[in-house]
Formats: structure tokens, C-alpha cells, sequence
């Protein structure tokens, strides 16, 4: 008897949860800003307030909150808000914050933040909850999302982050300065020979010995992220499949070989002497706005740095030049991604995963890829992006290094966060110990990472 | 005799000359930051990375003010840091007063290890003690509140113990020798004859608890849970955005942050220097 | 239990006056003893079972045993934290004592007027916020619009690129280290103004210059002056954290990759807290040695003791 109740319990709950998990979506205009924009509503039926740590300050926490208060306002009807805190250094991810959250289980339900790097360390140790099946209740569907962008996405196969929008690194070149050095500004450098040739060519040295120009500093902007440029030169470093490090392929090796050869070429203290920015990439001193270096390695967000400081500077694009074995017309992704801690309740984290499917809608994000030319996660998005709709050059090309199957986020493994660091480390050492052999460094380094997997 | 004379009295004037020349160089090393931070406050950001380096703004603007009040809630920023500091400020004054009294003051068995102990904790990085201290700051429901950057305040810090213990070791015993012999208990000593005379340390431990919470950023970053309770010393990274630093404007928020703690020491500066002078020297 | 206290207390039972006196002490102390042992003695004692442990945050600690402490010598980047920390210390300390001695000798001359002025410039750094004051020496090092290398242009000299430099980055924190030397100027006034002028006129008499009174008078007797404040920069050298934190992230080539900076890198970037409290332990004996060490070198043949 208290079976069969137990029983017909059980059937009445999986009836109402199954038709109260049929989501139902609509269209509905809100405000954004002080743009009228169409967003979709997805009703889970459920409602309710979640926390979210957003890791956008500054200007960037503007647009934030005009997310937010459209969030709010598409979903005042159906009783779901989202109660946002602006947490600086990439939602408190890198210090200590978001650890003694999880720690003291005080982590919001969902956050944002700039480091994928650090949030896959995260997922991987746990502190996230699986959203696989979060995404399906709510009808968020990641399959056509950027193969790319999924090394990010899932450990272990299972899905943790899901990326907000994503970057590509490109060369960005003077053609003015180009021209001046005798170069065809039309034909700008496809590998990494030719690259090391325009180097040369656009280098200035004056009579003193000093430098007044370099051609290219191969460690400068994104050429000091840690594996942006090893990874489309066509090394691997975490080899999943093998679950282990690896920095010891031969493209892995030529890189390092390549970026002591720039430090051979040129004596790094001097080059020292000009080039530390201030803003990293946005003050109107950065070397390639000053004409110190003519070409530099950086992300699409850079064009906004040049609009801002320096509009009058001409400058072009091309995909990053590889050696041989390297990733063609490609880029590493640079996401901003979503998760939502562990210990999540499953209402919240329901909630919380509807606030990422709405910020994944390009109407949310056309400020977004407009100012940045931060680009979607899915191809067939980039058409309702008004920069597509203009026919803007850069971004075609964007576009165009998007599509390529190659592209990917390199090392993403259970110790990301410090292999990144131990390898900046490791190759700012060899920039300044040029009698160090590359090949032997790079051993010694895997060796110790491996053994702390 | 005549030649001699005034040949000593030029060689001590040019002594002397030598002597305002280097403390003049030194002095001028030691202010140029501030002038930097003052008209680099009021400089575009265009002037601001000028080369050559410009020492006045080709052109004055207010806008960098304007920006930094309207940007961020700058005054409940400013209000929440006053909570914790003015808290703070009590706290520190009447804890570490009445241990350093403790120490200096009083026999008891054990004393001077205990001391020692004191300042061995003057070592310790708090990094070490963050997150057990975060972990027992959950389970009593204080993260998120201003609690945890408060409370401690009350029982004590190492080096204010230091000041007070070695300012009042100072005060000759005869002064309150014979009030205990009439039988005054030892809080109203403490109260009406040593702390009237104790205004100088006082003042130092006022001013740099004042400091230490004004500038504290690991503390509120880790345990205000919601940004409406964030400090000025948080200010600068919900200024600058993710990928623009925004150098005018933390320019300018520097001036607004340095500007408060400079009155309070103009202010107190008589009794502080005093303070310092007095604690510091006898080990 | 009572004759225990008995004979705890027994040398002060000599009188009733003193028994009191020892158990007001203890009241009095009592603040200082509940926050260490809720506070300090706690967290630390947390820190030491950690030191043992694999402890990712996340997660219960496993027990290792002295694991920790044995990986931190094999890792390279920890002794390169070790050898810059231990830079500051035999360089920076040094020259930063030096400098404020100096200065407040010069400054001490009776014959000059306007010090006080001087004395207040001299302080007021130490009141900058530390974020503050970070941006503020970000720009005074900039290599083409920075204050220090305008200066050193003017006399001909092209300035390193200092915080971006390997060899030039710690000498930047030294300078900054010197800005902030105010409250030591101010101690070592203090302990200029004890000591008698009778001692200077003597040795004007026997013909000593201002140099030599400064080695022969002046040094000497502030021995317990500067062991005090060269006890307090190598604490606070030792918990150098937020200044290269802001500046230079433990960079160029891990030149300013101080002790504090990377505990706090591996415990807060790299889940490795069992780690951190291991160095955190090291440094804690570290730091106690050296003090100890000092305080015997500076108080030899010293009859006074705190």
C-alpha cells in the first residue's frame, strides 16, 4: 500500500517536473542601455534571485549592468532576478577570493570571469558544477559552438564553462613603416621566414648601437601570454588524450629556439628600455602606437586601443605567420566564460544557467563585438553582428581565422594555472640567458609539471 | 688672526651650503612623486604620456575628479572605509593600551616570553592565516559583513603593543608608586594617571591604525562579500576596466586617497612624531 | 590544582601586593591572549597541520608528512624567491639604513635651520596607501616619461628600463624602499637628540671631523635605534608582497619574485595551500633566527635588556 502511494508519488512528481522543465520561449523587447533590443525569454518555471560575481570593472562593468537590467526586466514577469557584485582580478579567481568562497561556501551561483585558464584549473579540481544537464532544461544548445572554444568547455567530457564570446590573435602591422623599410604593405608575411626578413627590415639601429625601432618583439602584447604563440606555432602542450605535459615536440622546441634567437639578435635590456607600457596595451605610449615596433602580435580588442589612442596611426592585420608544422590562419581562442560553483543549488544553478543563455544572444552582445571586435562562439552568429553587416574588414578576417578547425585553448589541464606561469618564467629566462640550451630548459620544466599531475 | 677667522667661518658656511644642498636634493627626490600625482591628476591622458616628460599640463582638466566621483559610488566607498576605520581607531586605542599597560607595568609570571611572543607574531604573513581564518569567519556568518575587518581590531596588534609597551616602560615607576600605595586599583591608574600622559603614543597608534585599515586591500577584497560595502582601497581595480588601466583617473584617486590621511597627520603631527620619537628608541 | 598555582605564582608570593599585581597583569594582557589564540595561534596552527598536508582548499588535506618541505628545495623559483629576499636583506636593508642614518645625521646639525620642514617631507611617504604608492613608482620608473630617467637624461645618462629590467628591477625597490624611510629618519632623530653634545665638542677638540664623530659618536650610541628599525624592514622585507604584486607580478625573468609573493601565488593561483604553509613555516623560523641573531650581535656587551 505505502508502496503503491510512494509509486504513484513518484510518477506524479516526474509528470510535473517533465511539464514544469519544458521550456517555453518567447520573444519580448527590453531596454539595454539606451538601445531597444529583442532578447528571447526562456520559462523554466521556476523563479526566483541568484548571485552572480561578475569579473567586469570599470567601463566594462557600464555594460555589465545594462546587461543585468535587461536580464531583470525580460524576466521581472516571471519572477527572476539577478542580484550582480562587481568583483575585480577576474572575479576574485586569482586572489583568494573565489577560493575562500568555495572554501567557506559563500561562492555566488554563477560568475564570469577574463581567466579560462584559471577557471578550467578550477572545474578540474571540482569547484564547479557539471551544466550538461542544467543546458539541456533550459534549451541552451552548445553543439554548434566552436570546437575550439570546447577545450575550454568540458573536463574529463563533461561541460563546466561556457564561453560568453571569444578572441583571435592576429599580426598587426605599419604599412607606412612597412613601405618606408621597402616592403609591400599588400603582402604582409605568411611564415615565419618571411616574418623574421620584415623583422630585419623594419629594424632601425642607430650609429650608438642603440635601437630606435625594432621590426617585431616576438615577446611583447599576447607574445607574452604564455601559450598563444607556441600553440599556433603548432606545439601541444598538454597532450590530453595522454593526460601529460608536453614541452618537448619539436614545434614546442623550435618556438623557444626562435623567440632566443630575437633575444640573441637584439640585447633584451635594450629593448627593455622602450617598450614597458604602462596600460599594457592602452596607453597612447605603447610601442606599436609610437612606431617603436612595427609589428606586434595581439588580440582584436587592440583595435579599440588604437581607436582610442591613437586613431591617427594607420595599421593593418594578417593571421599570426607560422613555421612549418604550425597552425595556419588560426589563433588560440581567448574567452570570457561562465560557471557555476559547486554547492549550487539545483533551482539557483537553473536559474543562474538562464542568465547565460541570454547573454549568449547577439543582440546582448552586439555592444560587445562592436567595440571589441570580440567575435560569437558560433559562425552562423557573426551575421547578425552589425560589423559583418558593414562589411568591416578586420572582422571578415576574424571570421575567416575563426573558421578554422585548428584553433583551439592549449594547455588547459588540473595544473594550467601554475604551468602557465612556470613556462612565462621559464622563457623570460631564456631570454636573458641566451647561453641556455632552449631543448634541456623545456625537459627539466615538464618533468616537474608531469610529476605533479 | 682676522684672515683666519673668517677663512673657519667660509669653510663652515660652505659646509653648510653643501649640507641644505643634499638635504635640499634628498627632500625634492622624496616630494617629486606627489607633484607627479597633483598635476598628473589634472593632465588628458595624452599630456599624461607625453615624451619628453611634461611637468604642467598643457591643459587643465577637472575631468579625471568628475570621473572618479560619478564612475564609482565614491562615497559609500568612502563611508564604509570610515566604519572600519573609525572602529578600527577605538578599538586599537583601547586594547592595545591597556595590554601594552600589561606588559610594561605590571609583574607577572612568564611576562617577557610572552612578550617575545608578541613580536614573533609581528612575522607572520597573513596570507598563511587567510583562508583558516576565512573558513572560521563562515561558520560564525561574518563574511560579507564588516565584522571580520573590525573585530580583531579590539584584541590587539603585535606592533601597537610594541609602541605602547616601550613608550610606558619610559614613564618613571615613581609616578604611580604612590598612588598604589594609597590602594588606587590598577584601572584607575591606568586610566587617570598614565593615559593623560600618554597622549604622544596614543596619537601614533590613532594615525597608523588609521593607515593600516585605509590601506588594507586583501582584507576587504576577501571578506566584504557585496560591493556595496567595497572600501576606497578597492577603488582602483573597480576604476580601472579589464583591459584599460584608465591612468588618469587612478591618478586622481590617488589624490583623493592620499589627501585624507595627510590632514589627519598635519593635524596630529605634533603628538605623532613625539609618539614615534619616544617608543621606538629604547629596544 | 591549587598547589600548582601555588607554586606557578611562588615567586611573587613574597607579598599579597604582588599577587594581585600578577593577576591585574594577566587581566590587562587578557585581550591580547584571546585574540592570539583565536586570531593567531588558531589559523597558524591550522597552517602547520596544512604545512603536512596536500591541501588544495577545496577538498580535505591529505596528510604527506615533510613532502612539502622537501619539493620546496628542489623548486627552482622558490630559491630564486629565497636569493631575491635574501638581496633585499644584505643590499636594501643595508643601504636603506645607511640612507636614514645619513640623513638624519645631516639633518641633526644644530646649525641648520628649516628642518622641521624637511623632516615632514621626509615622512610624508610613508603615509601613501601602498596602492598609491605602487601606481606612483610604476611612473617614476617608466623608462621613456619616467621622473627618475628624465632626471638621468638631463645629466646625460639613458636610464635602464628599471621594473622591466632583470638586473635593474631590485635596485627600483630599494629606491622605493628609501622613499619610505621617513619613520625611520624620525627614530634616529630622536635618538641623535640623547645623545650629549658634550661628546661632539670633545672630539671637535681632538680635531675629529664630521665623518669620523658620525662613525665614532653617532653610529655607536644609536645601536638599539637602528637594531629596532633594521629589525622592522627585514619583517617587512620579508613580507614584501603588495608592491611587486602591483608593479611587476614577481617579473622580469622572476628577478622580484620576493618569498611572500610566491607563497601567496601558490596558494591563492595554484591550489597548493599545504605548500604555502610549509614556506609560510620556513620563513616564520627563517625570520626568528635572523632577529634573534641580530638582537645578540647589536646587544653584545649591552647590560640593558627589554
Amino acid at each position: 500500500m505505502k508502496k503503491r502511494i510512494l509509486t504513484a508519488a513518484a510518477v506524479g512528481c516526474a509528470l510535473f517536473l517533465t511539464t514544469g522543465l519544458t521550456a517555453m520561449a518567447e520573444t519580448k523587447t527590453v531596454h539595454m542601455g539606451d538601445r531597444e533590443i529583442e532578447v528571447e525569454v526562456t520559462d523554466i518555471g521556476k523563479s526566483g534571485t541568484f548571485t552572480y560575481w561578475s569579473a567586469f570593472t570599470g567601463d566594462s562593468a557600464t555594460w555589465e549592468q545594462e546587461r543585468v537590467d535587461a536580464f531583470n526586466e525580460a524576466y521581472a514577469d516571471l519572477g527572476i532576478s539577478v542580484d550582480v557584485q562587481y568583483v575585480p582580478d577576474g572575479a576574485g579567481i586569482n586572489n583568494g577570493k573565489l577560493l575562500s568562497a568555495i572554501a567557506g561556501g559563500t561562492a555566488p551561483d554563477l560568475l564570469i570571469t577574463d581567466n579560462p585558464t584559471s577557471a578550467y584549473q578550477y572545474a578540474a579540481e571540482g569547484c564547479f558544477a557539471p551544466l550538461d544537464g542544467i543546458l539541456e532544461d533550459i534549451e541552451l544548445d552548445v553543439s554548434d559552438f566552436y570546437d575550439g572554444c570546447k577545450d575550454v568547455m568540458y573536463y574529463d567530457g563533461t561541460c563546466y564553462l561556457v564561453p560568453q564570446d571569444t578572441n583571435v590573435i592576429m599580426l598587426y602591422y605599419r604599412p607606412d613603416l612597412a613601405a618606408e623599410a621597402g616592403l609591400d604593405p599588400d603582402n604582409p608575411p605568411t611564415n615565419v621566414e618571411e616574418l623574421d626578413a620584415w623583422a630585419d627590415a623594419l629594424t632601425v639601429q642607430e650609429d650608438d648601437g642603440s635601437y630606435s625601432r625594432f621590426g617585431l618583439i616576438p615577446w611583447l602584447d599576447s607574445g607574452d601570454d604564455a601559450f598563444v604563440l607556441p600553440f599556433i606555432f603548432g606545439a601541444d602542450p598538454y597532450l590530453a588524450d595522454e593526460g601529460r605535459i608536453d614541452l618537448t615536440s619539436d614545434q614546442m622546441v623550435n618556438y623557444m629556439t626562435w623567440i632566443q634567437s630575437y633575444a640573441k639578435k637584439y640585447d633584451p635590456e635594450k629593448i627593455n628600455a622602450f617598450t614597458s607600457g604602462l596600460g599594457g596595451m592602452f596607453s597612447p605610449d605603447h610601442a606599436f602606437m609610437t612606431g617603436k615596433v612595427a609589428m606586434t602580435f595581439t588580440g582584436n580588442w587592440f583595435t579599440e586601443a588604437l581607436r582610442q589612442y591613437a586613431p591617427d596611426v594607420e595599421y593593418r592585420v594578417c593571421p599570426v605567420p607560422v613555421p612549418e608544422g604550425g597552425r595556419v590562419k588560426s589563433s588560440s581562442f581567448g574567452c570570457n566564460v561562465f560557471a557555476i560553483p559547486e554547492g549550487t543549488s539545483e533551482e539557483q544553478a537553473e536559474l543562474a544557467a538562464l542568465y547565460i543563455k541570454f547573454c549568449e544572444q547577439g543582440s546582448v552582445n552586439e555592444d560587445n563585438f562592436a567595440q571589441w571586435r570580440s567575435i560569437p562562439v558560433i559562425d552562423a552568429a557573426f551575421d547578425d553582428v552589425s560589423l559583418t553587416k558593414n562589411g568591416d574588414e578586420i572582422y571578415a578576417l576574424e571570421r575567416e581565422i575563426a573558421a578554422s578547425p585548428e584553433n583551439g585553448i592549449p594547455a588547459l589541464c588540473a595544473v594550467s594555472a601554475e604551468l602557465s606561469t612556470q613556462f612565462q618564467n621559464l622563457r623570460q629566462t631564456l631570454i636573458y640567458n641566451t647561453d641556455l640550451d632552449p631543448a634541456a630548459e623545456l625537459k627539466t620544466l615538464e618533468d616537474q609539471m608531469n610529476a605533479m599531475l | 688672526m682676522k684672515g683666519k677667522i673668517s677663512g673657519y667661518q667660509i669653510r663652515t658656511a660652505l659646509k653648510l651650503g653643501l649640507l641644505y644642498l643634499v638635504l635640499f636634493a634628498f627632500a625634492m627626490a622624496f616630494i617629486l612623486p606627489f607633484f607627479f600625482l597633483l598635476t598628473g591628476s589634472f593632465k588628458t591622458s595624452s599630456d599624461l604620456f607625453h615624451v619628453p616628460f611634461r611637468w604642467l599640463p598643457s591643459k587643465f582638466t577637472f575631468d579625471n575628479y568628475k570621473q572618479v566621483f560619478t564612475k564609482i559610488p565614491f562615497f559609500r566607498y568612502l563611508k564604509n572605509t570610515l566604519i572600519i576605520v573609525v572602529f578600527n581607531m577605538i578599538g586599537a586605542l583601547i586594547s592595545n593600551s591597556l595590554i601594552g599597560y600589561g606588559f610594561a607595568r605590571l609583574r607577572w609570571p612568564g611576562r617577557d616570553k610572552v612578550f617575545m611572543i608578541v613580536i614573533a607574531t609581528m612575522i607572520l604573513p597573513y596570507q598563511v592565516t587567510l583562508i583558516p581564518l576565512y573558513i572560521m569567519y563562515t561558520k560564525v556568518k561574518w563574511v560579507g559583513t564588516f565584522l571580520p575587518l573590525i573585530v580583531p581590531g579590539f584584541f590587539g596588534n603585535a606592533f601597537f603593543i610594541f609602541l605602547m609597551r616601550q613608550f610606558l616602560v619610559g614613564i618613571p615607576r615613581e609616578i604611580t608608586e604612590s598612588a598604589r600605595i594609597d590602594g588606587a586599583n590598577e584601572f584607575r591608574i591606568f586610566w587617570q594617571l598614565i593615559m593623560p600622559i600618554s597622549k604622544p603614543v596614543l596619537a601614533t597608534v590613532a594615525i597608523m591604525s588609521f593607515m593600516n585599515s585605509w590601506k588594507d586591500f586583501l582584507g576587504p577584497l576577501v571578506f566584504l562579500g557585496s560591493d556595496k560595502l567595497y572600501t576606497l582601497s578597492l577603488a582602483a581595480s573597480m576604476l580601472r576596466s579589464n583591459l584599460n588601466p584608465n591612468w588618469e583617473l587612478l591618478l586622481a584617486l590617488g589624490v583623493v586617497m592620499v589627501l585624507p590621511v595627510l590632514i589627519l597627520f598635519f593635524v596630529l603631527q605634533k603628538y605623532f612624531i613625539q609618539g614615534i620619537t619616544m617608543s621606538g628608541i629604547k629596544g | 590544582m591549587e598547589k600548582k598555582k601555588k607554586g606557578f605564582l611562588s615567586e611573587y608570593t613574597g607579598s599579597r601586593m604582588r599577587r594581585n599585581e600578577a593577576r591585574t597583569g594577566l587581566l590587562f594582557v587578557l585581550p591580547w591572549i584571546i585574540g592570539f589564540l583565536v586570531f593567531t595561534l588558531y589559523p597558524i596552527g591550522s597552517s602547520l597541520y596544512y604545512s603536512l598536508c596536500n591541501y588544495k582548499v577545496v577538498g580535505a588535506p591529505k596528510f604527506i608528512g615533510l613532502d612539502n618541505y622537501r619539493n620546496l628545495f628542489k623548486d627552482r623559483i622558490f630559491i630564486q624567491a629565497c636569493k631575491n629576499t635574501a638581496y633585499m636583506i644584505l643590499i636594501g636593508v643595508p643601504v636603506t639604513t645607511l640612507t636614514a642614518i645619513a640623513m638624519s645625521i645631516m639633518l641633526n646639525n644644530k646649525k641648520l635651520r628649516g628642518t622641521s620642514w624637511m623632516r615632514v617631507i621626509f615622512f610624508i611617504p610613508t603615509l601613501v596607501p601602498t596602492v598609491v604608492g605602487c601606481l606612483l613608482w610604476i611612473w617614476v620608473m617608466q623608462p621613456e616619461s619616467g621622473l627618475v630617467n628624465t632626471f638621468l637624461g638631463y645629466i646625460g645618462i639613458k636610464g635602464p628600463g628599471w621594473l622591466s629590467s632583470p638586473t635593474w628591477a631590485k635596485p627600483a625597490f630599494i629606491l622605493m624602499m628609501i622613499w619610505t624611510c621617513g619613520n625611520a629618519i624620525i627614530i634616529y632623530l630622536a635618538g641623535l637628540q640623547d645623545i650629549s653634545p658634550a661628546l661632539y665638542d670633545a672630539a671637535e677638540v681632538d680635531g675629529a671631523n664630521f665623518l669620523q664623530q658620525s662613525i665614532h659618536i653617532s653610529v655607536p650610541l644609536l645601536r638599539p635605534t637602528i637594531l629596532y628599525n633594521m629589525v622592522t624592514l627585514i619583517i617587512g622585507v620579508f613580507q614584501w608582497f603588495t608592491e611587486p604584486y602591483i608593479m611587476t607580478e614577481g617579473g622580469p625573468s622572476n628577478a622580484t619574485m620576493f618569498y611572500s609573493l610566491y607563497l601567496y601565488q601558490n596558494a591563492f593561483s595554484f591550489f597548493k595551500m599545504g605548500y604555502a604553509s610549509a614556506q609560510a613555516w620556513i620563513m616564520l623560523l627563517v625570520a626568528m633566527i635572523i632577529i634573534i641573531v641580530m638582537f645578540k650581535v647589536f646587544r653584545f656587551g649591552e647590560t640593558e635588556m627589554g
